[in-house]
């Protein structure tokens, strides 16, 4: 086997699984910011969120590009409903807001489990064949997830960088109360914040469904990464989730070349304490005192 | 298992409260529990398996309590669990010694591992540590699949000896009952009794405000540090009932979503009372059983029950007590 090659496939894959956990952490970190609530449930919207994309291009034969966006727009919608819904008394509730998310991500898990049934489902691929870069060969449909994921990353950074609700919702992540005395409706950017947080685990979900397989019990693995992701990268942090989760998406797949895949995460797991140790506060993060 | 006419620990919630007058009320209460104690032996061995399990669930609960009341919540708490059922077992396999000595030897190793992991992560605070110690149980979980030489990975370990004291054989859910009720109540009795004591009163403080309780000269690492090995030992000790009653291991019994449900019970009974432990097991062991027709809708009203009892009853279950007690007073 060549070296080269290898690494090269093994970097590409843990861009892929590197932006997965990206997305899915930065959503977290963002609903965590905004309402100091550690979400239990955010694997289950990853897994809605792949569901939907399912039914929109299978049954309804939806193209690629408007099933993500339709499947984005209904979880913005859905994740503010069950905000507003169930989770507005929790507000800044750290304990009691966390175990709720987990009964939500009982209900959902079970949903989901009713109506598509336990067994796996697939979606097409959204590219056929592959192309090669100075001699590593990669398949398209792989660097057309890479490059949907990359211009949603640039979409949500302008949308937090350069519009009015973008800043608002920085500001509420920054310091909810001080936002308030400032002039930000506060109360509006829970649902929104929360909203947009569930909106990435969906595009997640939505974008790496053509890759993996779909089924009810799909979110428990990309959650653990979530919070891996988010402890080396801070809590509350959006570059340290983007950081450690790209980060931690390379390592794995490196690690992957050379262990096997259960010893690489618990050399994970392993790595995240003592990193945890060595900086309380995540790589980038500036926690709470 | 709420058992004996003891009086309520005397806080000054419940101080006014524990008069002569209230006696009556106490002596129903007791006399209901140990009702619902010696229930089980008479209704069936369906009943009798419920028991157990809410009798090895209260001493798991409990530990996790203890922890929580020193101010630090372990999303973990399937990790000593795990360790001390894994380690009490290996241990006969290893060296051929009793049951007894190689489930004490195991507690001991539980404890050891909780000293000098707390030494560590109790430095972390608040979501940090409840995501910290998530992945230490993540990490325990792991390397029982990986030690498969050893643990025998997935498919666990089966055919484990049942409990032995003293030439007394636990081998049937009446004998093993028993064992686990005075293992329950022994629990709480530990509880009631720390928390009257000095060591419970500066956990209290630790958890109140760390910073207060710093300058008052305790020292709040060491505080927590006991209570969380203290808290791991009772975690374990359930871990060795599970081994010995169920006859079989797995890592997969000590996923996730045993550190879920033991948090939902400690939360659902009540995170600030001595009872809530108890009276979060007793409602959530027997729960899912209710909901037996499709495995999907079992859950989902568990989620929703979740949801429910913290939206409305906040304080958790124990907090009725209080409830009817204070509307009772102001009669």
């Amino acid at each position: 086997m060549n070296w080269y090659l290898l690494l090269g496939q093994a970097t590409v894959n843990g861009l892929v699984v590197g932006l997965l956990y990206l997305l899915m952490a930065v959503g977290f970190t963002l609903v965590f910011g905004v309402m100091r609530m550690v979400n239990f449930a955010h694997g289950e919207f990853y897994m809605l969120g792949a569901f939907a994309a399912y039914v929109l291009m299978v049954h309804l034969g939806a193209p690629f590009l408007l099933a993500v966006v339709l499947t984005v727009v209904i979880a913005i919608v859905f994740g503010s409903l069950v905000e507003w819904l169930v989770l507005k008394p929790f507000r800044k509730d750290e304990l009691n807001g966390m175990i709720v998310t987990i009964g939500l991500a009982m209900i959902l898990q079970n949903v989901a489990l009713m109506v598509f049934g336990p067994d796996p489902v697939s979606v097409p691929a959204i590219a056929t064949g592959a192309s090669s870069f100075l001699g590593v060969t990669v398949a398209n449909s792989r660097l057309y997830v890479i490059a949907f994921a990359v211009a949603v990353l640039v979409l949500l950074y302008v949308f937090l960088r350069h519009s009015a609700v973008g800043r608002g919702l920085r500001a509420v992540v920054e310091d909810a109360d001080i936002a308030a005395l400032q002039g930000v409706k506060a109360r509006l950017y829970y649902p929104l914040g929360f909203g947009i947080g569930i909106g990435l685990a969906a595009i997640a979900g939505a974008l790496m469904a053509p890759l993996f397989s779909v089924s009810p019990f799909m979110g428990q693995a990309p959650l653990l990464k979530a919070f891996m992701v988010v402890i080396l990268g801070g809590l509350g942090s959006i570059p340290g989730a983007a950081l450690a989760g790209l980060c931690l998406g390379l390592l794995e797949s490196y690690t992957a070349l050379f262990l096997e895949s259960s010893t690489a995460d618990m050399l994970i797991f392993i790595l995240v304490i003592v990193g945890m140790l060595a900086f309380p506060r995540g790589l980038i993060g500036k926690g709470e005192a | 298992m709420n058992t004996r006419a003891q009086p309520l620990p005397v806080t000054p919630a419940n101080r006014e409260t524990s008069r002569a007058g209230f006696r009556p009320v106490l002596f129903a209460v007791a006399m209901a529990a140990v009702a619902l104690a010696v229930w089980p032996w008479l209704a069936g061995q369906f009943v009798l398996h419920l028991a157990i399990m809410a009798c090895i669930n209260i001493v798991i609960v409990n530990g996790l309590s203890l922890i929580d009341r020193s101010g630090q919540l372990s999303f973990g708490h399937s990790a000593p669990v795990a360790l001390g059922a894994y380690a009490s077992v290996l241990l006969v396999t290893w060296t051929g010694m009793g049951v007894v000595p190689s489930a004490l030897l195991g507690l001991v190793f539980v404890a050891l591992l909780a000293a000098l992991l707390g030494w560590v992560i109790l430095r972390l605070k608040g979501v940090y540590f409840v995501l910290v110690t998530f992945a230490f149980a993540e990490l325990v979980r792991l390397v029982l699949l990986d030690a498969a030489p050893i643990t025998g990975g997935a498919s666990g370990i089966a055919g484990i000896a049942p409990m032995q004291i003293a030439g007394w054989l636990f081998d049937s859910r009446e004998r093993f009952y028993l064992l686990a009720l005075v293992m329950a109540v022994a629990s709480l009795g530990l509880m009631i009794w720390l928390f009257q004591r000095p060591l419970g009163h500066a956990m209290e403080a630790v958890a109140a405000n760390p910073a207060l309780a710093e300058s008052t000269g305790i020292n709040v690492l060491r505080i927590q540090i006991v209570a969380y090995v203290i808290g791991s030992v009772l975690a374990g000790m359930g871990g060795v009932l599970i081994a010995r009653y169920v006859g079989f291991i797995s890592p997969e019994s000590f996923g996730t979503s045993a550190s879920v449900a033991f948090i939902t019970m400690l939360v659902i009974g009540g995170r600030k009372s001595v009872y809530g432990p108890v009276l979060g097991a007793l409602v959530l062991t027997p729960l899912p059983e209710l909901f037996r027709g499709a495995v999907q809708t079992q859950h989902m009203f568990y989620g929703a029950a979740l949801i429910l009892i913290l939206r409305f009853l906040p304080g958790g279950i124990a907090s009725l007590v209080g409830m009817l007690r204070s509307s009772r007073s102001s009669q």
